[in-house]
């Protein structure tokens, strides 16, 4: 994906949700995209699967799936790509699924939108696929309507949905956010062990590190719809460079570290209708210099890249003070 | 399922025998009016008045009085007009229903046909031409009133055009089904289209706003990712959850409409249905008439409420396990 | 009742009667099933549990905002139930709550200034001047603007709201605060201002505060002592650190390995225990120990009988058959720190 650019035109200006965004995403990596609310993750993925349905939206980059540009494909060309060749995975499992048919019925319904099967294959099919998310008793579990499954239960049926067609990319939306932590634990190591199986790539979208912590190969911490910082996720989460993502890490309250002050961001996200020319993050950044009006490049090494102009010095001098008063 | 049919028809008789209560209670027992002057209507001579307070027990209790008000209206269906001598109520209302159900069924058949296909061309049209248009033809239809467009289509059809557009088309009135089906549409025909032109509107706005509230639900993100074609989207999926709304109002202006609420449509094409005859009643302040009309147009009302429940459960599995 | 326990519950139960498939016939719903617990003065005793565990309704039982199906509850040494409305008054007062959802617990309708001023004005404490100097108070105190009085919920953001609804629950001077789930709601950068605020306001008002969640980095982070429900009831309760260390409770330590880590240093990772299946409807409790059907180390006597509430090590209460981790610490360790006053 390529200098990704999404904007709104609302009445009230232009609304930049993603605004130049590029990235890979190699065969079998899981890629996590972390960022707060309003930060135009979610957008970004949609829009890229043509998902985004505003007539005043404008999308412009390019979008390469293996080898194949597919920003821009026509709606009819789209549909075998989405649930078919990508498939995605969403935040909700309550309102994801339709209410009013049995799951049996809409993963069959996926099935044949896509494979050239009669309705015993599919079915067939379907109960393979909820025995493999773990849903016990799939074969009568197939004329269950989603309201009779928990929370946890549906989800695993709108994996097993994405997995139908064994996809070559799987886009998971904040896949746990609004499950229960055992029952996260239960999807985030259903989910890796679907992935060592079908060898599918992941996108995974949260807003949680912890989450990225346990799944990625490697992050994107975004900000106001730009990248701040990309790299493996082992290097992201021990040795940050960008000011955000010291912030976003130091402010999570941890179940296996002591009582420490939180680090605090001052100020909220920025409105997307007015993001400066320059550094995204500048107006709430503590290291704030001149040069920040100038929009910052991403640059690094070792993969590790940064949208900040503080030199490595700088940053280190920053960070020995901050883990010494941490500790103190 | 079975279960929840029987609990749901149990409480409709329930609610029927409520609205009795409460309609004997308003035309019988609102105190300060002597009732027998009430039902002998005006300038009853005493000796009706009389008679009437024997027959309706009126020296008795209340609930005695009720009794006796059902024994006539429901198992002697003897309950007779004191306005027109002799008009016994209970067959006039057997005799009026077919004509009025007649109207109203084939109405409805057009309204919905019409309706769903307007509010489904509209809401997948979104941002172009005919979206608006539609939804202008439907305010416009919403609006005129029912009385205005039949004397409007009776004038054009009966009188200005008859001769020479409208040469095929008899002069009102009603010929049964059974006598002659093709007579039997041929005079419904324009009150079928006056009485669903309204409707027509309504139901085509509302099923749009559904509709585009649908499309903007998760589950149709959902389909989307499962890359199927808009097509199906809109229509086993996002018109499937729609459709909830429009049968229970459905249920509720069919129900309406059956139990005398086309009296407009009725009197102005001269069909003796039920409004009609509420219409006669209303006129001639002929209150056993009223009173009679008033409790079929409940029963149809209750009747109708009840099938949009039990249809409810078959559309949305979610309302079987509540309730 | 010794001096530092402000608040006193014993047994409490609160059951909701709910209609099955049968028809008409109905079954009691425990959500919350016998839950003692003392709430010491100056401390934050943090209620962690998954979705459904009775944690919010414990907490509305125990600031009388529902009615206890049986049970205790003694604030300063005043049994709270079955007092009527206006004997549970001056009580209420110094028990405030904060709520989870900042968008839908402020009325969209009225100033916030009237908001953070309304319970003054109900409990007619001051004089229209001095609540209005009050509210300005409080608005620094919580750090908003005091200029910002007259504008509308709508005008902030889910931060500043929740800073608003804190506001509310200290314009009484109470002596206890229940927060329910009060950054479940916020982006991870606004939850840790709240967060800090919420410890700034105890320290400067010796406030005590018991709080509700669902997240154990945010429960420990802020807790002093900490009990874990699972399907209305208490399974462990003790001293935040030496809980979150050695769990004793299965139910806890399944939990604890189960929260996402930042690997951020070469400590190894907490082996992950996965239970199986779901919480159980709380209608249909399982019969024994409640937690046994999707327990690891569940045997013969975990489902029959119900393990007592007992204090295992000094301050640290277990209800379990089976404690885990047991020879993992000695008992030597120091007993857990009192609370800070």
């Amino acid at each position: 994906m390529r200098d990704l650019k999404v904007s709104f035109a609302t009445r009230q200006g232009v609304v930049r949700a993603v605004d130049g965004l590029s990235f890979d995403v190699g065969p079998k990596e899981v890629l996590g995209i972390v960022g707060e609310s309003g930060s135009g993750k979610s957008v970004a993925m949609y829009s890229i699967l043509g998902l985004v349905r505003d007539a005043n939206v404008e999308i412009s980059g390019s979008v390469k799936f293996q080898g194949r540009e597919i920003l821009g494909l026509s709606d009819k060309e789209m549909q075998s790509v989405r649930g078919g060749e990508v498939g995605m995975i969403f935040q909700d499992p309550m309102t994801a699924l339709t209410p009013v048919y049995t799951v049996g019925w809409q993963l069959v319904e996926q099935l044949r939108a896509h494979n050239d099967m009669t309705k015993q294959e599919a079915r067939e099919r379907a109960r393979e696929l909820l025995a493999e998310v773990g849903i016990p008793d799939p074969k009568s579990r197939l004329h269950h309507y989603p309201h009779e499954f928990s929370g946890g239960m549906r989800q695993r049926v709108v994996i097993a949905m994405a997995l139908s067609c064994n996809p070559k990319l799987l886009i998971a939306d904040e896949p746990t956010t609004a499950l229960d932590v055992t029952t996260q634990a239960q999807i985030l190591d259903l989910m890796e062990r679907l992935q060592e199986r079908h060898g599918s790539s992941i996108v995974i979208i949260t807003h949680d590190m912890g989450v990225i912590a346990e799944i990625a190969d490697r992050v994107i911490v975004m900000y106001a719809g730009r990248p701040a910082e990309i790299g493996p996720e082992l290097d992201v989460v021990r040795s940050p460079r960008h000011p955000y993502t010291w912030g976003l890490l130091g402010a999570v309250p941890r179940a296996d570290v002591k009582n420490r002050r939180l680090v605090t961001i001052p100020g909220n996200a920025v409105s997307p209708l007015a993001v400066p020319e320059g550094c995204a993050f500048a107006a709430r950044c503590p290291h704030k210099m001149a040069i920040c009006d100038e929009r910052p490049p991403l640059r690094g090494a070792h993969q590790h890249l940064d949208a900040c102009w503080l030199t490595d010095e700088q940053r280190l001098a920053i960070r020995s003070v901050a883990t010494t008063r941490g500790e103190s | 399922m079975f279960r929840y049919i029987i609990r749901r028809l149990i409480s409709a008789v329930l609610v029927m025998f409520a609205i009795s209560v409460m309609v004997f209670l308003i035309f019988f027992a609102t105190p300060g009016v002597n009732p027998a002057a009430r039902i002998a209507g005006r300038s009853a001579s005493p000796e009706v008045l009389r008679h009437v307070s024997i027959e309706f027990g009126l020296d008795k209790p209340l609930p005695i009085r009720y009794l006796i008000m059902m024994y006539h209206l429901f198992i002697k269906q003897d309950l007779t007009s004191y306005v027109n001598i002799g008009y016994k109520i209970i067959p006039q209302i057997i005799a009026a229903a077919p004509i009025t159900l007649s109207l109203v069924f084939g109405a409805a058949l057009i309204w919905l046909v019409v309706g769903i296909f307007g509010g489904m061309i509209a809401a997948s049209n979104r941002g172009k031409f005919i979206d608006p248009l539609i939804m202008f033809l439907g305010i416009a239809t919403i609006s005129i009133p029912a009385y205005w467009l039949g004397e409007m289509v009776n004038l054009l059809t009966q009188d200005k055009l008859h001769a020479s557009l409208f040469p095929w088309l008899p002069n009102g009135g009603y010929v049964a089904i059974t006598s002659n089906p093709w007579e039997w549409a041929l005079h419904l025909l324009f009150p079928w289209l006056t009485l669903a032109a309204l409707y027509s509107g309504i139901y085509a706005r509302v099923l749009r706003g559904e509709l585009i509230n649908a499309m903007n639900e998760d589950y149709i993100r959902t389909a989307r990712a499962k890359g199927l074609s808009e097509r199906r989207i809109l229509y086993r999926h996002a018109l499937r959850c729609s459709l909830i709304t429009i049968v229970s109002l459905f249920g509720l202006d069919f129900g309406a409409l059956i139990g005398g609420a086309a009296l407009l449509t009725e009197v102005v094409f001269g069909l003796q249905g039920v409004g009609w005859l509420t219409y006669q009643g209303l006129t001639n302040l002929d209150l056993p008439l009223i009173m009679g009309c008033v409790m079929y147009g409940a029963f149809f009302v209750v009747l109708a409420s009840a099938v949009v429940d039990i249809l409810y459960a078959y559309l949305d599995p979610r309302v079987r396990i509540v309730t | 009742m010794s001096d530092d326990v402000l608040l006193r519950a014993t047994d409490i139960v609160k059951s909701y009667s709910s209609r099955t498939k049968n028809l008409g016939q109905r079954t009691p719903n425990r959500a919350v099933n016998g839950v003692s617990l003392d709430i010491r003065r100056g401390e934050t005793l943090g209620i962690v549990g998954e979705s459904g565990c009775g944690k919010s309704t414990l907490a509305r039982c125990i600031v009388q905002l529902l009615p206890v199906t049986s049970g205790s509850v003694q604030f300063n040494g005043v049994e709270l139930t079955g007092l009527s409305r206006r004997q549970l008054r001056p009580h209420r007062r110094q028990m405030q709550l904060v709520f989870q959802d900042p968008y839908a617990s402020l009325n969209p309708r009225r100033t916030v200034g009237d908001i953070v001023g309304d319970p003054m004005r109900i409990n007619r404490v001051a004089s229209h001047d001095d609540i209005n100097d009050r509210v300005r108070d409080l608005f620094v105190t919580v750090g908003l603007d005091p200029n910002s009085l007259r504008r509308y919920p709508h005008e902030f953001s889910g931060g500043q709201r929740q800073r608003i609804g804190i506001a509310r629950s200290l314009s009484l001077n109470p002596s206890l605060v229940v927060a329910d789930e009060p950054v479940s709601a916020l982006d991870v950068s606004v939850q840790a201002q709240v967060l800090n605020l919420m410890a700034d306001l105890q320290e400067r008002f010796n406030l005590t505060y018991l709080f509700i969640a669902h997240d154990l980095g945010v429960v420990r982070h802020v807790s002093d002592r900490v009990g874990v429900m699972y399907l209305g009831e208490i399974v462990e309760l003790g001293d935040a650190e030496a809980l979150y260390d050695t769990p004793l409770h299965p139910y806890t330590e399944a939990l604890l390995s189960v929260v996402p880590e930042l690997n951020d240093t070469d400590a190894p990772r907490r082996e992950r225990i996965l239970i199986s299946g779901d919480v159980p409807d709380p209608s249909d409790r399982p019969s024994g120990c409640s937690f046994h059907p999707r327990c690891p180390v569940a045997t013969e006597i975990c489902t029959t009988q119900k393990p007592e509430f007992v204090e295992l090590r000094p301050g640290r209460m277990v209800a379990c058959h089976h404690p885990r981790n047991l020879d993992a610490a000695p008992l030597t360790v120091p007993p857990p720190t009192p609370p800070v006053a």
